[in-house]
């Protein structure tokens, strides 16, 4: 990140041109998406962590870790799994924890780092990216990232699997 | 979309609240929630600004046109609309490029002014085209170079080898955009498809 910006220090600095008034411009454009954002994120993050306090992903772990065990999924990384695709502070707080309990360099703790690594929070980045523009059918995003995601946490335990063991 | 999901969560959370009998946590979550949403708007207000501005400084300056040139063999195929019109195609460019460098917070805001670009040339501005879902999953399903994130919260839980996952990460990654790719690849077989048939009722 120091990187990019030092660059466009360079660019500032050596340029022709005074580039700043671009600067301006392009910033005043992006406060404008950010603060049309709010109404969405409310509503997103206030139902997130409802879901959160309620106890219904320990609960939702349990139920489907026989299924997640038959495809070969430790079962430790539900919890992890489970808010992945909708919170980034959520599901970085049950990695740590997850690492603290099972060890870093433990099975579970191998893949919970490799999907930790290669998925992303799926519902937040598709709602938010697609209501800042105002749109409201999301047609086949919310599928197509699913499949993407399930085979994501499938291939890295089985990776894992072949990799260290 | 988001309502069904705000509905979801909202019924389930009461749901599970009662089973469980934590109504009073779901109940201090709302307040919780809320103040998070402003906190995170502040977060992302500050970043949109600063990489909003850098992505018009560099364009201006022509290094995003430079980047998109070389990507352009590749991203042509999968952004055809965008590549043609010139619409959202270097903030196309400048949003993968941020995701692979690890730059992630950065992605965003650059997906933002894509989505606002390509948005001016959907034919249906209330459903996303082909290209919109493309990014977004895209964006889920991002190539990372050096996922720092993990590597630090790895050395903080005390593993031995912190940099042990690499290949393996590297490995899945190619392997989840690549598989991406081709499910949004039917997107564009479909629209295709359709067109024909509808060039041909019109004969």
């Amino acid at each position: 990140m120091p990187l990019i910006l030092a660059g466009v220090g360079c660019i500032l600095l050596f340029g022709k041109r005074d580039r700043f008034e671009s600067f301006l411009v392009g910033a005043r454009q992006g406060l404008e998406t950010a603060v049309h954002l709010l109404p969405t994120l409310c509503a997103l993050i206030v139902g997130i962590s409802m879901l959160n306090a309620s106890g219904a992903v320990e609960w939702l772990s349990k139920l489907l870790s026989p299924i997640f065990g038959l495809i070969g999924v430790p079962e430790e990384i539900l919890p992890f799994l489970l808010t992945r695709p909708f919170s980034g502070s959520a599901s970085t707080a049950s990695f740590v924890e997850l690492l603290e309990n099972v060890g870093a360099d433990s099975f579970a703790g191998l893949c919970a780092s490799v999907i930790f690594a290669t998925s992303d929070t799926m519902v937040y980045i598709i709602s938010v990216y697609f209501s800042s523009v105002g749109i409201k059918h999301s047609r086949s995003a919310f599928p197509i990232a699913t499949a993407v995601m399930l085979f994501c946490i499938f291939f890295s335990c089985f990776l894992c699997r072949l990799w260290f063991f | 979309m988001l309502g069904k999901i705000f509905g979801t969560f909202c019924t389930l959370s009461l749901l599970f609240g009662i089973l469980c009998g934590k109504l009073t946590d779901v109940a201090a979550a709302i307040p919780d929630g809320a103040a998070k949403a402003v906190e995170v708007t502040l977060t992302l207000l500050g970043m949109m600004c600063l990489w909003s501005g850098v992505l018009q400084v560099l364009s201006d300056a022509g290094v995003i046109q430079k980047i998109a040139r070389t990507f352009a063999p590749f991203l042509r195929h999968v952004f055809p609309k965008a590549y043609k019109t010139g619409e959202g195609y270097e903030e196309i460019c400048a949003t993968l490029s941020a995701n692979f460098l690890g730059v992630g917070n950065a992605a965003t805001p650059f997906a933002l002014c894509a989505m606002k670009k390509m948005q001016g040339h959907n034919p249906h501005p209330e459903s996303a085209d082909n290209e919109q879902v493309t990014l977004a999953v895209l964006s889920t399903a991002s190539l990372t170079l050096v996922p720092a994130n993990l590597l630090a919260l790895r050395r903080a839980a005390g593993s031995q080898n912190p940099f042990s996952i690499m290949i393996p990460v590297w490995i899945t990654s190619i392997l989840c955009v690549s598989f991406a790719l081709f499910l949004t690849s039917f997107l564009r077989i479909r629209e295709r498809f359709s067109h024909t048939r509808a060039s041909k009722k019109h004969d």
